[in-house]
């Protein structure tokens, strides 16, 4: 009985949502614009640390640095040989990872310099390589970015140049993947040797040393062998950097949530007003009600379900437009905020994936405060005399 | 950690329902010094209106209690990907000594709610409102309760830190992975799992007798029993079913079979076992109510509800949470 | 003689009850009216005829005193019983018939069944007899505020015999209807009052308080029943 009498209630919530079009239309439009920059922005967010997870799976399971004074510094490569007697160790690649300010372009290029035959992910390396092969003498592999700024029409030569303003020529002898473009969109890809001769680097020195691992649950303990055996360095575990990536997102959407939870502040105060003003004509509305019979829970239960029928409605509309907004428009609005470490913006497709639990938070930061600031102006309307309807 | 969009949610929903409580708890207030069935005064008036406002807003707050308990589980699992060796949910859960408590005064409080409404109900039933005062009492008493959560729960994500490579000493590293241990040390699997089934069968067999014909002894036992059950369940399902569910023996994690990669059985499983719990518990405790309060008939009705539901959603309960073990230990494989 | 449907003994009502506004609209109103009658109340404006017609409608109870109607004592009944026993027993008509413009005839005069958990197809089937009975079925689906004065009235008796309560109350029914709709209204009563229904209405209409069927006039004054 009490289920069928929920059903009425929710029939006629539906008509009196439907009568007053015009008011219920404006609350859910601005609804559904909060709800489609808190989903979008959320969205973008997970699919980009999606991304980032995916693409660091390539990273070296432990970096080695050389610090001096709190700042990095270029680490020799002899260190090496101070590793091999740890038991566990696969290899140790010496690394150059830096970043080349192009002037005419204005933008800034991520040099990425090591031996491929020495590297036992230069296979993952390869597959990441959409053309061409990798680098020889004098050749770098080019991400997207960094190929549409350097190629030019008919030649596949480009030159940079070195801190001493003398030019180094190079040969583009492959592109990375589109599917890549989150770590490689601005990267130069080339030998350890041209890297070093493009920065002018001493013989001998680079600026990290990347270590690989047997077995993955030694990482923790190789780390702090490492560490001992090499005070003034600095060891990085890939695990770290993910959650750095991870945190660095997270302190974004979470700043952004609080950007946008003014936005929510607003609406809901603008919810309220719209809820609460109660025209003469609503007012009889619910002294006719209850005089015919109808229970002050009854109105209570009315508007309830009117509330959640118009959030449930913002709500599908807001998340439909955000997860559009990200997977075919590539988040356009918050792109520039959320990435940002490079003046090329990777032009990458964003999958967003839809799953409960970024659901429920985003359900929870628009949809509960919204229910929650129409409970007194439903009351309220409820609490409307029956008598009211005689005079 | 609060500047996250999961601390963000979680803290704006306990502020909610703290807000909504605490509206409540207002009318309690005058409700216990004013309420006076006799006048026809416009305050009299007034707090009949009032109490409507209570109890709704206490409905709110226990739906909004329930999502906060899913959101923080949803949230541990996230924030394990940020703070040092926490691998699943349960790595961030213990990742400070405030997040397994908060856990539980989260079910508490939604379970304190539940109770609220069914004395509410309980009491609207009648003309005369017989444990309208009983009722703002305890709703007074529920207030706490949502302020230790609140507090506990901004005390748990403040206490989490992120690891993060920084720059300022030589060597940064977290314990690394697999260190999430166990939330429970390991158990003679077939003893718990004895205990288990044979808890569930003696709430079968009590909910058979009960549904036919109430006792009140009988009922108070069946309430124990359920107490007990919940935290067998517990541990059954983090220390054997849960792993059979992973497929992987090492595994025992509670929360992780909330996640989309084990179709949200979880939800199936938890949504199950608490209202069953819930049931058989308000069954027990509504027993309390005396009878010259004159209702006896509703809560007689409302126990017997009470008991058919609680056997019901045992039932099911057992079936789902059963659903992987029995396959893979009868039919073989690793299950689907 | 059969026992009152409707008792009332010493029946006050105070409005704002201990305010610098306090209203004392009944005072000690006693009477009984049995079963199956059509009494008219007659009074000049504010002398309380609304209020006498919502504490025997079950709208709020008396202030003090003793009103029992089909049965049940409404000596502060909490407004959630009222309601329950409101809509059980009474079946209301207003002055301005207080249909909703929105909805369609249907609809409104469904509306009294939602709250008691009908279903739709079960609330349409009831509506639809006495639509028949009163002849407006060619109106279901109007919007109520597309149709006339005299179809409008007839939905609002329809909302009020929806629930078939054996008491209908009607609160100055043809202080806007001219004479031939007037004159259909009170046939239509009428003919529920030979069908059984008690019907009490409230008027200065002479039309109605000279009309053969109503019975019995109480003519009340400054909240009490006047005596001539
Ligand atoms: N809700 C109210 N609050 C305060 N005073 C009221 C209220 N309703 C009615 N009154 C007062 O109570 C008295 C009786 O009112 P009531 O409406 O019963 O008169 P009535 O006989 O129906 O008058 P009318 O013929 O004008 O409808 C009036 O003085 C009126 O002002
Ligand atoms: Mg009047």
């Amino acid at each position: 009985m009490s289920f069928e009498k929920q059903l009425n209630i929710i029939d006629y919530s539906l008509s009196s949502i439907w009568r007053r079009r015009v008011k219920s239309m404006g609350v859910m439009v601005v609804f559904a614009a909060v709800i489609f920059l808190l989903a979008s922005f959320q969205m973008t967010t997970k699919a980009l640390t999606n991304v980032a997870r995916d693409t660091l799976v390539s990273a070296p399971e432990i970096t080695v640095q050389k610090m001096r004074a709190g700042r990095q510094e270029s680490i020799p490569v002899a260190y090496q040989t101070e590793l091999v007697s740890i038991r566990g160790i696969k290899t140790i690649t010496p690394r150059i990872w830096g970043y080349y300010f192009h002037e005419t372009k204005g933008a800034n290029l991520t040099i990425l310099g090591l031996d491929p035959q020495s590297m036992p992910f230069g296979q993952d390396l390869g597959q990441a390589i959409d053309s061409g092969r990798l680098p020889n003498e004098h050749e770098a592999v080019l991400g997207q970015g960094a190929y549409a700024y350097l190629s030019s029409p008919g030649s596949a030569m480009f030159s940079l140049f070195r801190p001493d303003l003398t030019l180094k020529a190079l040969t583009v002898s492959g592109t990375f993947k589109a599917s890549t473009d989150l770590l490689t969109y601005d990267t130069l890809f080339m030998s350890l040797a041209d890297a070093q001769d493009l920065f002018l680097m001493p013989e001998g020195m680079v600026t990290d040393l990347c270590v690989t691992v047997a077995n993955p649950t030694e990482v923790p303990t190789i780390s702090k062998k490492i560490a001992a055996l090499l005070p003034d360095t600095r060891v990085v575990t890939r695990q770290q950097i993910q959650k750095t990536y991870q945190a660095v997102f997270g302190w974004r959407s979470g700043f952004a949530s609080i950007c946008l939870l003014t936005a929510l502040a607003s609406f809901i105060i603008f919810a309220w007003d719209k809820a609460s003003g109660l025209t003469p004509e609503e007012k009889k509305e619910i002294s006719i009600l209850k005089i015919i019979g109808w229970q002050t829970s009854d109105v209570l239960a009315l508007r309830f379900w009117e509330g959640l029928i118009v959030s449930t409605v913002s709500f599908l509309v807001g998340y439909t437009l955000a997860y559009v907004h990200v997977a075919f428009f590539e988040a356009g609005l918050f792109r520039p905020i959320l990435i940002g470490w490079s003046v090329l913006h990777p032009a990458l497709r964003l999958l967003p994936t839809i799953d409960l639990g970024e659901t429920l938070l985003v359900l929870c930061l628009t949809v509960v405060p919204y229910l929650a600031a129409t409970v007194i102006p439903a009351w309220r309307s409820a609490i409307i005399p029956a008598d009211s309807a005689l005079n | 950690m609060f500047l996250n969009s999961w601390s963000v949610a979680l803290s704006l929903l306990s502020l909610v329902v703290l807000i909504l409580s605490a509206i409540a708890a207002r009318t309690a207030i005058s409700v216990l010094r004013y309420w006076d069935p006799a006048s026809d005064s416009n305050r009299q008036i007034r707090l009949e209106n009032e109490t409507w406002l209570s109890s709704t807003l206490v409905q709110y707050a226990m739906g909004f209690q329930v999502l906060s308990l899913i959101l923080f589980v949803l949230a541990a699992d996230n924030f394990s990907k940020v703070i040092s060796g926490a691998m699943c949910a349960t790595g961030s859960l213990t990742a400070n000594q405030y997040g397994m408590f908060v856990l539980f005064v989260k079910m508490l409080g939604a379970f304190c709610c539940g109770f609220w409404i069914v004395l509410h109900f309980l009491d609207i039933s009648s003309e005369r409102y017989p444990l309208l005062k009983t009722k703002y009492v305890a709703l007074m008493c529920l207030l706490p309760l949502l302020l230790v959560d609140i507090v506990c729960q901004t005390l748990y994500i403040a206490n989490l830190k992120p690891d993060i490579i920084t720059s300022c000493c030589a060597v940064v590293f977290g314990e690394g992975g697999g260190n999430d241990g166990n939330l429970l040390g390991s158990m003679p699997q077939g003893l718990l799992l004895e205990v288990f089934y044979g808890t569930a069968l003696l709430l079968a067999i009590l909910g058979h007798f009960l549904y036919r014909r109430l006792n009140r002894l009988l009922l108070w036992l069946n309430g124990l029993v359920w107490l007990a059950f919940i935290g067998v369940s517990f541990v059954a399902i983090t220390t054997v079913f849960s792993s059979y569910v992973y497929a992987m023996p090492y595994h025992h994690c509670p929360f992780c079979i909330l996640k989309p990669e084990y179709h949200y059985i979880g939800f199936a499983i938890y949504g199950t076992m608490l209202p069953a719990g819930f049931f058989g518990l308000a069954a027990a405790l509504v027993g309390v109510i005396p009878a010259r309060y004159g209702l006896a008939e509703v809560v007689r009705r409302f126990q017997k509800k009470a008991v058919l539901w609680s056997s019901i959603l045992l039932t099911l309960f057992v079936i789902v949470v059963s659903y992987h073990y029995v396959l893979y230990r009868f039919v073989g494989g690793e299950g689907s | 003689m059969t026992a009152p449907l409707i008792e009332l003994e010493k029946v006050c009502k105070t409005y704002n009850q201990g305010q610098l506004n306090e209203v004392k609209a009944l005072h000690d109103v006693s009477l009984a009216i049995e079963p199956g009658v059509m009494v008219c109340l007659q009074g000049a404006s504010g002398s309380g005829k609304s209020t006498l017609l919502s504490i025997i409608g079950c709208v709020f109870p008396p202030t003090s005193g003793r009103a029992a109607i089909a049965g049940k004592q409404l000596a502060r009944m909490p407004d959630r019983f009222l309601t329950i026993h409101r809509r059980n027993t009474i079946g209301f008509i207003f002055q301005h018939f207080n249909i909703l413009p929105g909805l369609t005839v249907l609809e409104n005069i469904t509306l009294p069944l939602m709250p008691l958990g009908i279903a739709p197809r079960a609330r349409k089937e009831r509506a639809e007899r006495l639509m028949g009975m009163l002849s407006i079925s060619h109106r279901a689906n109007f919007p109520a505020r597309q149709i006339s004065g005299g179809e409008l009235q007839r939905v609002a008796i329809a909302r009020a015999l929806i629930n078939d309560p054996p008491i209908i109350l009607a609160d100055e029914p043809t202080a806007h209807l001219d004479h031939t709709l007037s004159l259909a209204f009170m046939e239509i009563m009428q003919e529920l009052q030979r069908a059984g229904k008690t019907i009490i209405l409230t008027s200065h209409d002479a039309l109605i308080t000279q009309h053969p069927a109503v019975e019995r006039i109480i003519a009340i004054q400054d909240g009490e029943i006047h005596v001539p």
